[in-house]
């Protein structure tokens, strides 16, 4: 081994990655980031207050413990208001001016039932407010006298509550993971047309900008399209194969159930991947290597991932974090593939409407600044 | 071209410059050229070659003056359909066949069907390796390919940007009986180099330092103004004159 060649490799590395300004900016700037990022979501975050409705069917012993959930409640931020029937607490949830329903029964004959109603689009968010419903209701039961601790039963509006953690989460997964590899994918080939000296070339024709960014759209979503069926495909599907000889019998596919027309999902997906596309001519822009294409994940990709109820739910996200969840694209993905997959909408829905359009409006936006970064004077 | 257009120049520069920051990368040049001919654009790296030949084709924009092609204000992308323009890098996409380069550079000229592929691989001699993948061709093929996406629609002005560097010997005396090939048909060339033995093979020659057009004219003309035999020489002493009168 050559000292000498060891320290020309050494150094070749060091005076390499030092010159590679944006390299060395994102290389200590994107792990401060997401990690801050992700500490304030962990210590800022958490169960957000409930907002419940209240069916009292228990009467007098009905008033005794809503007045005691209604402390409990208010004492960590949230509200309580009682309604005549569970009509109106579904409307409310329904109106998303309540986050929580609770149905005490006419009859607490023995052991009460109480029901617990939450949204149930997405699973993990209404754990966390079942858990402070419950922790409440505990409390308020143990300090009323002659009624025994109740059962708490658990219900969704939409969906029903499932054990299964892929039920929520693979909307989620199906597209971030479009949109991550859509975004990694033109990003890289455009960068490529950039700098292998073709797009100074395709500039030298009579060739337009929007032409240039509608044809390379229509390329990848081609591939998105495929991507996202096979993606849907896996999630969705489930084949047994019989046992063959040796081979036990398996199952392929995740099996995730669908309330839903999977080809409404596709639709969303889709629109999110038009974004990713022109997202990744954009970014393009602004890398010289495909270094910093995959760089940029961090600083664009993360936040997006952490925000947008992919793994936490967006409402157990702090308060001033909201906004930035708002123009989100994946949020209104991950939003409407639960619409689709959990509630079972159409496009009669009016929030499966607004995720389309806004990922409509995304790939429009997007599709326009990326045109504007093609000028003829390229190099 | 129209006959209008073959009346007048078929490149004009007037008062054509161009700065980055405190650097003239092209400084105040003017010229005509007319049609037909082979015109050679000559100075060492860094001159200000590929910037000028980027200003005529209206893929950058001067910081003054303005530039013309067949009598039509550049930038013009309907002018582009006019104007092949062969890049200093190979600019062809490697994971694609050479066939299906130049049928996709065909198509951003708007040209349609396989004739004018088929000839313009012909013309490079490459007609033999249409359906190879552009990546596994040689160094010199790639070069003939890229001049073959330049030349598919047939341009009446094309414009090489160092068409033969890095290419051999054999491949560059093929190179330059093709430019005479189509300037004897009509097309007006524009060679930059930095190879001072190319410049002969031009019919009129532009020395390119700093910026700055020094010295234009047949090759005889120029050393007759310098008062040297060798074209090289004519370089250095026509650029230490200006210097000197700078």
């Amino acid at each position: 081994m050559s000292p000498l060649r060891l320290g020309a490799l050494f150094r070749r590395v060091v005076a390499e990655i030092r010159r590679d300004r944006p390299s060395l900016a994102l290389l200590f700037i994107a792990p401060v980031l997401v990690t801050g990022l992700l500490t304030f979501i962990l210590r800022e975050g958490g169960a957000p207050a409930v907002d419940a409705v209240l069916v009292n069917g228990m009467g007098a012993a009905g008033t005794a413990i809503t007045s005691t959930l209604r402390s409990a409640f208010e004492a960590d931020g949230g509200s309580l208001r009682e309604v005549a029937n569970e009509a109106t607490a579904s409307q409310a949830l329904r109106d998303d001016t309540a986050s929580v329903a609770v149905v005490l029964p006419s009859a607490p004959a023995g052991q009460p039932t109480i029901r617990v109603i939450t949204y149930g689009l997405d699973l993990s968010g209404d754990a966390n407010q079942l858990a402070a419903v419950q922790r409440a209701l505990i409390g308020s039961f143990a300090g009323v006298g002659g009624v025994a601790l109740p059962r708490i039963e658990h219900d969704t509006l939409f969906g029903t509550p499932s054990d299964d953690p892929m039920a929520s989460f693979a909307p989620a997964m199906v597209g971030f993971f479009t949109y991550f590899f859509v975004y990694l994918l033109t990003g890289v080939s455009f960068l490529r047309e950039r700098t292998g000296g073709t797009l100074e070339r395709l500039m030298a024709t009579p060739v337009t900008r929007a032409e240039i960014v509608i044809g390379y759209t229509l390329g990848f979503v081609l591939f998105a399209v495929l991507q996202v069926a096979v993606l849907l495909a896996w999630v969705l599907g489930e084949v047994t194969v019989p046992a063959i000889g040796p081979l036990p019998e398996f199952s392929l596919g995740l099996g995730v159930a669908t309330a839903g027309s999977p080809l409404l999902a596709f639709a969303v997906v889709l629109m999110l991947a038009l974004g990713a596309v022109s997202l990744g001519i954009f970014l393009s822009t602004f890398a010289r290597t495909e270094l910093q294409i995959i760089q940029f994940i961090p600083l664009v990709l993360v936040p997006q991932f952490l925000l947008s109820g992919v793994i936490f739910p967006v409402s157990s996200l702090p308060e001033v974090i909201q906004p930035f969840v708002k123009i989100m694209p994946l949020n209104y993905a991950v939003d409407g593939l639960r619409q689709v997959f959990v509630r079972g909408a159409d496009l009669t829905v009016s929030e499966l409407q607004v995720d389309l359009l806004v990922l409509a409006g995304v790939a429009v936006f997007f599709a326009t600044i990326a045109s504007l970064t093609i000028r003829r004077d390229v190099a | 071209m129209s006959s209008e257009r073959a009346a007048g120049p078929a490149i004009r520069a007037v008062d054509l410059a161009k700065r980055f920051g405190e650097l003239s990368a092209v400084d105040d040049v003017s010229f005509d050229l007319a049609p037909s001919r082979i015109y050679g654009l000559l100075g060492p790296n860094g001159s200000g070659k590929t910037t000028l030949i980027r200003l005529l084709t209206g893929l950058a924009q001067p910081t003054a003056g303005h530039a013309e092609v067949l009598g039509v204000p550049m930038p013009s992308r309907a002018n582009l359909a006019h104007i092949g323009y062969m890049t200093q890098s190979d600019g062809i996409y490697p994971a694609l066949s050479a066939w299906e380069n130049v049928r996709f550079f065909a198509a951003a000229y708007g040209v349609r069907g396989a004739e004018p592929v088929r000839q313009a691989l012909d013309v490079v001699q490459l007609g033999e390796r249409a359906n190879s993948i552009s990546g596994t061709l040689s160094g010199g093929q790639r070069r003939r390919l890229s001049l073959a996406c330049a030349l598919v629609h047939r341009p009446p002005v094309l414009f090489l940007d160092e068409p033969t560097v890095g290419i051999d010997p054999l491949l560059r005396v093929q190179f330059w009986g093709y430019f005479r090939e189509l300037a004897a048909n009509g097309t007006t060339i524009i060679v930059s180099s930095h190879v001072m033995d190319e410049a002969d093979r031009c019919d009129e020659l532009m020395f390119v330092r700093s910026g700055r057009v020094i010295a234009s004219g047949s090759g005889d003309a120029i050393r007759d103004q310098a008062g040297t035999a060798d074209l090289e020489q004519a370089f250095l002493r026509l650029g230490e004159s200006t210097e000197a009168n700078r």
